[in-house]
């Protein structure tokens, strides 16, 4: 999965850190997401304009999702469904199993 | 400062100081959060390495996802500038040792002839574009010192100045150190005249084999070793100052464009130039006095130019594809 579209479904319900983030994304996907790998994707979505950085009183930054990028996400994951929705579809015709 | 927040910003420094700055603290923080709950791990050091060097090559045009199109072009340029000199650096040195050999006998092999005439022809295109590209760059710096805006380039344009001067004056004094040329009998019967040369011959001294041979290199006169430390300084002083200027010059989309074409018209011609050298590299047999012979060093300079075209090429496509003049501010 690509971390992009991790980072963007956690952001879903609320700003965080990255190491909310990450432990947020491990827990839902059971994908563990490297520091470096974090910091790429989240510099690539906040230049792209779909999260945006929150002041914070300390390092943890928190990210939050941006309108457009709301937008992104739903069109993202409605078309992953659709995918989804066809792959699982075929599968159980040429099985026999739902 | 304890443990894991100094392995964190000792781990950062692998990217560059602009994403430090922007990135810097709230990473550090994150590596001090995964390092509190697993204090060691091989692949996450792997990837903030990954990470970091990704970010330097964006920085450095040669990979794009945190530029802006405006830096793309600008580091892209700078770093086509860098690959363009590594690979006349080492181009020049076989060269100028060609015509310096050329000065004594001209070559009996056709395709050391041939090679040589490609690459006096692709010498005669770089000294074009050269003119070409530095005209629109003169001309901004100009206009930016009269307007009072230049306090950026002062140290930049030194660099060029000192490290500019010194290899020019430097290589017409060693210039005349060399006894097939300078006035003697034998020459001027290259295709090259004699002035261009033995300038050639001496701003390249310093690549050679002889640093492998210390022995050979001790009966060299002292000055002349000096110089081969010097030489080098100096032309990585301009270069650097060279492409520092660039980045900081209030230059249009329209002029970063055009010196990104001449960029990708430079990549032909170095491949023109690389060709010529490939011809009597491999081809070429040596002439009487040993003239004209392939060393090892010569091989190096090949490898070393092939790897300067690739990144030339690739830094120009990159600047053309970043077409700021089509961004909306």
């Amino acid at each position: 999965m690509d971390p992009a579209t991790l980072i963007l479904s956690s952001l879903a319900d609320g700003p965080k850190h990255g190491y909310a983030l990450t432990k947020d994304i491990q827990g839902f996907a059971d994908v563990r997401i490297a520091p470096g790998t974090m910091y790429e994707a989240l510099a690539r979505l906040e230049r792209r304009g779909l999260i945006e950085p929150l002041e914070s009183s300390d390092r943890r930054r928190p990210y939050r999702l941006t309108a457009e990028g709301a937008l992104a996400l739903r069109a993202l994951l409605d078309s992953q469904r659709r995918i989804a929705d066809v792959g699982l579809r075929r599968l159980a015709s040429s099985t026999g199993t739902a | 400062m304890n443990t894991p927040e100094r392995r964190a910003r000792l781990l950062v420094r692998c990217y560059p100081p602009a994403w430090r700055a922007r990135y810097g603290d709230e990473f550090v923080q994150l590596l001090v959060d995964e390092m509190a709950e697993r204090p060691r791990s091989v692949s996450r050091t792997a990837d903030v390495i990954r990470g970091g060097l990704m970010a330097r090559l964006a920085s450095a045009g040669l990979s794009g996802y945190t530029l802006d199109p405006q830096q793309q072009v600008r580091a892209g340029l700078g770093v086509l500038s860098i690959a363009i000199t590594a690979f006349l650096a080492a181009g020049v040195a076989i060269w100028a040792q060609l015509t310096i050999g050329w000065q004594w006998s001209a070559p009996a092999a056709s395709p050391t002839r041939t090679g040589m005439l490609v690459m006096s022809g692709a010498m005669l295109g770089f000294a074009l574009l050269a003119i070409l590209g530095a005209a629109p760059l003169v001309w901004t710096i100009c206009r930016e010192v009269a307007a009072g805006r230049g306090r950026g380039l002062v140290l930049p344009l030194l660099g060029v100045a000192v490290g500019g001067l010194t290899l020019v004056a430097g290589s017409i004094h060693f210039g005349h150190g060399w006894p097939g040329t300078g006035g003697h009998q034998w020459a001027g019967r290259d295709i090259v005249p004699v002035a261009v040369a033995r300038f050639c011959w001496a701003g390249s001294l310093w690549i050679t084999s002889y640093w492998a041979h210390p022995g050979a290199l001790g009966s060299f006169p002292a000055s002349e070793i000096g110089w081969m430390v010097v030489s080098p300084v100096a032309l990585a002083a301009a270069v650097v100052g060279a492409a520092k200027t660039l980045r900081r010059l209030d230059v249009s989309s329209r002029v970063l464009r055009y010196e990104s074409w001449l960029g990708l018209i430079a990549g032909s011609v170095m491949a023109v130039f690389l060709a010529g050298a490939g011809s009597w590299i491999v081809s070429g047999s040596p002439a009487p006095r040993g003239l004209f012979r392939v060393g090892a060093i010569d091989c190096v300079a090949i490898v070393v130019m092939a790897g300067a075209l690739i990144v030339a090429c690739r830094a120009a496509q990159r600047a053309l594809a970043a077409r700021p003049d089509r961004t909306v501010a």
